[in-house]
C-alpha cells in the first residue's frame, strides 16, 4: 500500500532518468511493457526484490556461475553477477533488429568467404589491402578451409547499444569464438526459477529455440552416415575467463569437454583419448582462438591446438566452428566498411547503422580524426594488440599530442570512433530501482544458408552510474534481456525428432578428465583422513591442558608423530631433538591446516581438490555444485581461522568434514555410474586404505605399555568410525587383538580394510579392459593381492613383538606391503588410462646451421 | 643446367618419439626460368600419408605423419631440376627509386597484390637504424636496380659470414650490429631495408651449387640450401639478388619456394611429443647431370 504522497516505484525511477532511457518510448511515453513491469515490481515491493536479488546471488553462487578476472586480488574466480530486472525489447522491434542483425552475419560470411578466396573486395577497391595483410586475424594457411556448408561463418555474436535516435546501433562483432550464449541461458534459469512474478501480463520469448537450433547446425555436420557421432567442446581450459560457460554449455548441448592435448591427430582424423582408447571427433565447436588452435601450421608455441588440426579440417575428415581463419573479421576498422560491403554484395542499404567509424589509414578519415580527437575513442584495428581503448575526452593535451604523434606515425594502425552513446534502462542498486547505461549482445547460428537469432540476449549495464565501459573485465553486471509480446510468440522453429536414437549410449571421457576424476576422489579423501585425525588429536590435546587429562605424553608423542608421518611433513613431531615444537604443537598442527602453501596442509589439499574438481565441472550436477562451493567457503574459512583459537580451529575442521561427507554423499546418490564414478571412487580408496594404514602403523607397530595402547585403541577405533560398534560388542575393554580383528578383517563394516579392498577390486572390474578382457591388469592384480593377504593374516600373531625391540614385525610387515600395493594402483591406472601429458615440442630446421659460405 | 638435387635430414632423439607432425617445403618450383623434372620424399619410418598442398604464396608443402615409436628420423628430399640462364632487359633497369615507389603504392591492383610484402612480417620489422643503414645506397633520382645491387653489396663487405652466431630468433637489430650472420639474416636484413624505403621485396629459399676449390673434388653433402631475396621492379617484375654472394643469382640457384619471410617457408617444421632433446643433421648435395 502507498500513500498519495509516497511516489511509486516507477515514479521514482522517472525522477532518475537524466538521459534517453529504455522504458520511453520515441513518442515520450512510457512502453507499455515497461508499465507491465514496474506494476509486477510494485506488487512484489522493493523489500521482497532485494529478497529476491540475495536469492539470485546466493544461486549464482551455489551454481558456481563465475567468470573470471584476470590479475585479479581476490583469485581468479568471480561471481557471475545478475540484476533481478530485465531488459525489456518488444517483439515488433525485436523483429527490426533480427533482420539488421541476420543481413549482419550474411554480409560478414561474405567478407569471410571472399577473403579466404577471390579477394575481390580488395581489387575492387571496395576494402583497403592493409584490412586484409595487416590484419593479425588473416591467417595464410587458412585460406583453402572450407567447412562443408555454404555459410562459413557459423557462430556470430554482435555488440548493440541504442543510440539517441532510439534505433539500436551495431558496436562490435564476435565472429572467432563468440562467447555470452551460456551464461544468457544461465540468467534465464535464475529468473524464471527466482522471479517467475515478473513475466506476469506479458508473454516472454525462449531461449531454447536458438540452442536447439545450434545443436541441429552442429549435429548436421556431424551426420554423414554415423549414427552417435562424437561432438567435442573444445576448452583452453579452467584458467580461461569464461571456463564456466565452456563447461556449462558443454554439458548442456552434451558435447565431451575437451582441452587441445586430450584430442591428436592420426590417420588423417581427430580421435579423443578417452579411457576406452582412440575415439574419432566429428565436430569441434571450440573455445580456443585461431592462432592457438594448430601448432604445427598456426602459433608453434600454443599449448592449447591440435597439431595437424587444418590439416584434418582441409580433408574434410573434421568439421571446426567456426572455422580457423574468422578472427580476420574481427578487425575494428572494418566496421568503418559495412555499408560499402553490404552494397557491393547485397545491393542494400544496412538495416543496423553501425556506430560511426573511421580508420585512420585513409587521408580525409585521418585528417577528420586528428582535427576531433578530443571527443573521439581510439582504438587499434588489429583487436589482439594489447592496447586499451582511449577516451579522447579523457586526456590531456599532451596525452592527445601522443596520441596524435602515434597516429601520425602508423596511421594505418588506428581507428577512431564516436564515443558510444548509450541508453539508461532500471536496474537495482543498492536497495533502489536507477537508471544504468546498457549495452546488449545478440547471438546468431547459421543454419546452411541463413541465421538464426536468439530470442534474448545478453545486456550488460555498468555499475556505476554513468560509466561507459560496460565490460566483465571492469565488473559490469548482466541482465536478462526479454523479447516481449502480448500475445503468445508463436512457434517457428519446429522441433526436430531425431531420426533414431542411438540405443547404446556412450558417453566418451576424456584421459584427462578420468584423472581428475581419480584425483577428486584422492584428494577429497585425503582432506577428510587428515581433517578427522587432526579432530582426534586436538581433542587429546586440549583435554591434557584444560582439564589437565592423565594422558602420559609419550600418547601425546605418539599422535603428534603420526600427524607428521600421515602428511609427509618431515620432520615435523618426529624430530627427536626439536623440544620446542612438542612444547607447544599447535603452532606446528595451525601450519598443517591452514596453510596452503605447506603441502601436506588441510588448506593445500582442500585447494588441490577443488582445482581438480573445477576441471572437470561439466560432471556435477546443481546439488553437487552448491555443496562444491561449501566446501570452497571452507577452504576460506581454513587459511584464515584464527590462530589464537584452537576451538574455533575444531568447529572450521568440523564443518568441513561435514560437507565432505556430504559430498560423498550426492556423489554417491546421484552420479551416473560410468567410468568417471569408478575412477572417483577407486581415488577415494586408494586413499582411504593408504591412510588409515599410515595411522595403524604409527601407532602400533611398536609396542607401548598398555594405558597408552588403550588410549590409542580408541583413538584408532574413533579415526575408524568404530568407537560406538566396539562398545556395543567389547563393552570397555580395549583389546589390540579384538580391534585388529574389526580394523583389518570385518566385512561387514565399511573403514575396515578388507572392506574398502573388495570395494576398491569391484571399482576396478568395473573400467575398461583395454587388451584382454577375461583377465586382470595390473591394479586389479595389485588389490587382489593386498587383499589375499589381509584375508589370510593370522591375527593373534600380529600383535606379537619381538621383546628386545618391541617391534611388531608382522604387523608392520604386512602393512607395508599392502601400501605397497596399493601405491602401485595409481601408476598402474596412469599407465592404463591417463596416459596424455606428453610434452610437445617444435622442431624447426633452419638454413643457420648447415650453411657453407661460397668461395 | 640440370641438377639431381639430394636433400637429407636427419633426426636422432634421446627419448622415444611416439607421434611426429611435419610438413616440409623442399619441391623446388616449376615456373619460368626452372623445371622440376621430377621430386620424390622418401621418409623413414614410414608415414601413414604425405600430402601435397599448394600454400597460400603457391609453393608446394608436404604435410606427413607418424605414429609409430621411432628415435630416428630420416626425410629425404630427391629431385631432377633443370635451370636456365636468366637474361635482364637492359632498357627496363632505368625505373627510379621515386618513380617505382610510386608505381607500387599508387596503382591499386598491384599494391592489393605487392602490400604484404611491403608490410612488416613476423621476421622482418625495422626501425630508424635499419633505415639509416639503407639509407645510403638508395636515391630517388638513381634506378631502383643499381640501388639494390649497392644494398647486397654493402651488407656482402659490411657483414661477415659466421656460421653458428645466429639462431631462427636472433633479431635483425643484432645481426645489424655484430655486423655478422648466415644468408638468412642477410636475406631478412636486406628486405627490411627495402621495406623501409618502401619497395616490396620478398624472401626466396633454395640452394645453391658450390664450386670445389681449383684443382679439388667436390665433397659430398658440401651444398648448402640457401637463401636470398626478390624484389619487385615495375617494367622487369621479380628480381633476385643474392646478398650473400653479392651476385644476381643465375643457373646455380635453385628456386625452392617465395614467402614474406622464413617463417612462412621453413624447409621442415614438425611437432613431436617428447621431453627428450634431439640432434640434427642436414646435408644437401646438388649435382649436375651430364647432358644427353
Amino acid at each position: 500500500m502507498h500513500t498519495g504522497t509516497t511516489l511509486d516505484l516507477f515514479q521514482s525511477y522517472q525522477q532518475e532518468i537524466n538521459s534517453y532511457d529504455e522504458t520511453i518510448g520515441s513518442d515520450g511515453r512510457v512502453k507499455p511493457h515497461w508499465q507491465t513491469l514496474f506494476a509486477s515490481l510494485e506488487r512484489l515491493g522493493i523489500k521482497e526484490l532485494e529478497v529476491r536479488n540475495q536469492e539470485i546471488i546466493n544461486r549464482l553462487r551455489e551454481n558456481g556461475v563465475t567468470y573470471n578476472i584476470y590479475d585479479s586480488s581476490d583469485g581468479l574466480n568471480r561471481p557471475w553477477q545478475l540484476d533481478p530486472i530485465p531488459f525489456l525489447i518488444e517483439q515488433k522491434e525485436w523483429d527490426h533488429i533480427s533482420r539488421g542483425l541476420k543481413q549482419r552475419a550474411l554480409v560478414l560470411d561474405l567478407m569471410l568467404k571472399d577473403i579466404y578466396g577471390p579477394q575481390k573486395l580488395v581489387k575492387d577497391d571496395i576494402l583497403p589491402p592493409e584490412l586484409v595483410f595487416d590484419n593479425t586475424g588473416f591467417c595464410r594457411p587458412c585460406f583453402d578451409i572450407k567447412i562443408p556448408s555454404q555459410n562459413q561463418l557459423i557462430l556470430y555474436a554482435a555488440d548493440m547499444a541504442r543510440g539517441p535516435d532510439g534505433r539500436m546501433w551495431l558496436v562490435d562483432n564476435r565472429t572467432q569464438v563468440p562467447s555470452g550464449a551460456g551464461y544468457t541461458l544461465e540468467n534465464r534459469r535464475i529468473m524464471s526459477k527466482l522471479l517467475p512474478e515478473l513475466t506476469e501480463g506479458m508473454f516472454v520469448n525462449r531461449l531454447s529455440p536458438f540452442f536447439n537450433h545450434f545443436s541441429q547446425t552442429v549435429a548436421g555436420f556431424a551426420n554423414r552416415g554415423k549414427e552417435n557421432p562424437n561432438i567435442v567442446y573444445l576448452t583452453p581450459g579452467s584458467n580461461n575467463e569464461t571456463y564456466f560457460e565452456h563447461a556449462y554449455l558443454a554439458s548442456y548441448l552434451g558435447y565431451t569437454l575437451a582441452q587441445g592435448d586430450d584430442l591428436l591427430v592420426r590417420n588423417g582424423y581427430v580421435w579423443l583419448k578417452s579411457i576406452d582408447g582412440l575415439e574419432r571427433v566429428d565436430v569441434i565447436v571450440r573455445r580456443v582462438d585461431d592462432d592457438w588452435c594448430d601448432p604445427l601450421e598456426l602459433r608453434e608455441d600454443s599449448r592449447l591446438g591440435v597439431p595437424g588440426l587444418l590439416h584434418v579440417i582441409r580433408s574434410g575428415n573434421v568439421t571446426v566452428l567456426n572455422p580457423p581463419g574468422a578472427s580476420v573479421l574481427e578487425n575494428s576498422a572494418f566496421l568503418a566498411f559495412m555499408n560499402i560491403t553490404c552494397r557491393y554484395f547485397l545491393g542494400e542499404e544496412l538495416i543496423m547503422p553501425s556506430i560511426a567509424t573511421w580508420w585512420c589509414g585513409q587521408p580525409k578519415e585521418l585528417n577528420f580524426v586528428l582535427a576531433n580527437l578530443h571527443r573521439l575513442i581510439i582504438k587499434k584495428a588489429n583487436r589482439k594488440q594489447k592496447f586499451r581503448s582511449m577516451y579522447g575526452r579523457l586526456l590531456t593535451n599532451e596525452q592527445l599530442n601522443d596520441l596524435r604523434n602515434a597516429i601520425l606515425q602508423n596511421p594505418h594502425e588506428y581507428v577512431a570512433q564516436e564515443e558510444v552513446s548509450l541508453s539508461t534502462t532500471p536496474s537495482l542498486i543498492d536497495g533502489k530501482i536507477e537508471p544504468r547505461l546498457a549495452s546488449l549482445r545478440a547471438f546468431l547460428v547459421s543454419d546452411g544458408n541463413d541465421y538464426q537469432v536468439m530470442q534474448g540476449g545478453l545486456t550488460r549495464s555498468s555499475a556505476e552510474k554513468g560509466r561507459y565501459i560496460i565490460s566483465n573485465q571492469y565488473g559490469g553486471i548482466s541482465k536478462d534481456t526479454w523479447i516481449v509480446s502480448d500475445t503468445m510468440p508463436e512457434v517457428k522453429s519446429k522441433i526436430v525428432v531425431p531420426k533414431s536414437l542411438p540405443v547404446i549410449h556412450h558417453t566418451s571421457l576424456p584421459s584427462r578428465t578420468a584423472e581428475n576424476l581419480f584425483w577428486v576422489g584422492r584428494y577429497s579423501e585425503r582432506t577428510m583422513a587428515l581433517t578427522k585425525f587432526l579432530t582426534i588429536v586436538i581433542n587429546a590435546l586440549n583435554e591434557n591442558v584444560a582439564f589437565r587429562g592423565s594422558y602420559k605424553s609419550e600418547y601425546i608423542d605418539i599422535l603428534l608423530q603420526s600427524i607428521t608421518h600421515l602428511t609427509f611433513t618431515y620432520p615435523g613431531f618426529t624430530d627427536e631433538k626439536n623440544e620446542e615444537i612438542r612444547e607447544n604443537p599447535y603452532v606446528e598442527i595451525i601450519e598443517l591446516i591452514r596453510n596452503a602453501q605447506k603441502s601436506g596442509s588441510v588448506a593445500s589439499h582442500l585447494s588441490s581438490f577443488l582445482q581438480a574438481v573445477i576441471s572437470v565441472s561439466d560432471k556435477w550436477n546443481n546439488d553437487t555444485r552448491r555443496i562444491i562451493n561449501l566446501i570452497e567457503n571452507s577452504q576460506k574459512k581454513v587459511v584464515n581461522a584464527d590462530i589464537q583459537n584452537p576451538n574455533g580451529f575444531q568447529k572450521v575442521l568440523d564443518k568441513l568434514h561435514i560437507r565432505l561427507f556430504t559430498f560423498y554423499g550426492i556423489i554417491s546418490e546421484s552420479m551416473p555410474r560410468d567410468n568417471g564414478y569408478y575412477l572417483l571412487e577407486a581415488g577415494k580408496l586408494v586413499e582411504r586404505v593408504l591412510s588409515r594404514i599410515s595411522i595403524i602403523r604409527s601407532f602400533f607397530s611398536f609396542k607401548n605399555d598398555e594405558n597408552i595402547e588403550s588410549e590409542l585403541i580408541e583413538a584408532l577405533l574413533t579415526n575408524q568410525h568404530l568407537l560406538v560398534h566396539y562398545r556395543q560388542i567389547y563393552k570397555t575393554s580395549f583389546n589390540l587383538e579384538a580391534t585388529l580383528d574389526m580394523v583389518l578383517l570385518d566385512n561387514k563394516l565399511p573403514y575396515s580394510l578388507v572392506y574398502q579392498l573388495d570395494m576398491l577390486s569391484d571399482c576396478l572390474s568395473q573400467l575398461p579392459k583395454n587388451a584382454q578382457s577375461d583377465r586382470l591388469n595390473q591394479a586389479e592384480k595389485a588389490v587382489l593381492e593386498a587383499s589375499a593377504k589381509i584375508k589370510l593374516a593370522d591375527i593373534s600373531k600380529l600383535t606379537v613383538c619381538q621383546p628386545s625391540t618391541l617391534f611388531r614385525e608382522k604387523l608392520d610387515g604386512l602393512l607395508s606391503e599392502v601400501t605397497d600395493l596399493i601405491s602401485s594402483v595409481t601408476l598402474s591406472l596412469t599407465h592404463l588410462y591417463f596416459m596424455h601429458t606428453v610434452i610437445q615440442n617444435v622442431l624447426l630446421e633452419g638454413t643457420d646451421n648447415n650453411d657453407i659460405h661460397e668461395v | 643446367m640440370k641438377y639431381k638435387l639430394t636433400h637429407r635430414t636427419h633426426y636422432k632423439y634421446v627419448v622415444p618419439v611416439n607421434t611426429y607432425h611435419s610438413l616440409v617445403c623442399l619441391k623446388p618450383q616449376t615456373m619460368k626460368g626452372q623445371l622440376c623434372h621430377s621430386f620424390s620424399l622418401h621418409i623413414t619410418p614410414h608415414p601413414v600419408e604425405v600430402v601435397p598442398r599448394t600454400d597460400f604464396f603457391g609453393n608446394t608443402l608436404h604435410y606427413f605423419s607418424i605414429d609409430v615409436s621411432h628415435k630416428e628420423l630420416e626425410v629425404v628430399a630427391e629431385s631432377v631440376v633443370e635451370s636456365f640462364p636468366k637474361t635482364i632487359l637492359s632498357e627496363s633497369l632505368s625505373m627510379t627509386c621515386q618513380e617505382a615507389r610510386n608505381y607500387v603504392w599508387n596503382t591499386h591492383l598491384l599494391k592489393a597484390e605487392l602490400l604484404q610484402y611491403m608490410l612488416p612480417s613476423p621476421f622482418i620489422t625495422w626501425d630508424d637504424e635499419i633505415r639509416d643503414f639503407a639509407r645510403d645506397c638508395f636515391a630517388d633520382t638513381l634506378p631502383l636496380y643499381d640501388c639494390v645491387r649497392r644494398l647486397c653489396h654493402k651488407i656482402f663487405t659490411e657483414f661477415a659470414f659466421v656460421s653458428n652466431f645466429t639462431s631462427l630468433n636472433t633479431p635483425l637489430k643484432t645481426v645489424l650490429k655484430e655486423r655478422k650472420g648466415v644468408c638468412q639474416d642477410f636475406s631478412h636484413l636486406a628486405i627490411a631495408c627495402l621495406r623501409s624505403m618502401g619497395f616490396p621485396a620478398r624472401y626466396v629459399s633454395g640452394y645453391i651449387e658450390t664450386l670445389p676449390p681449383p684443382g679439388k673434388k667436390k665433397l659430398q653433402g658440401s651444398d648448402a640450401s640457401h637463401a636470398w631475396l626478390s624484389v619487385y621492379i615495375p617494367n622487369m617484375g621479380w628480381c633476385e639478388f643474392d646478398p650473400t654472394n653479392d651476385i644476381i643469382p643465375q643457373e646455380r640457384h635453385i628456386i625452392t619456394a617465395y614467402g614474406r619471410d622464413y617463417g612462412d617457408i621453413a624447409p621442415l617444421k614438425g611437432i613431436i611429443f617428447s621431453s627428450g632433446k634431439h640432434t640434427l643433421s642436414v646435408s644437401v648435395n646438388l649435382v649436375p647431370l651430364q647432358h644427353g
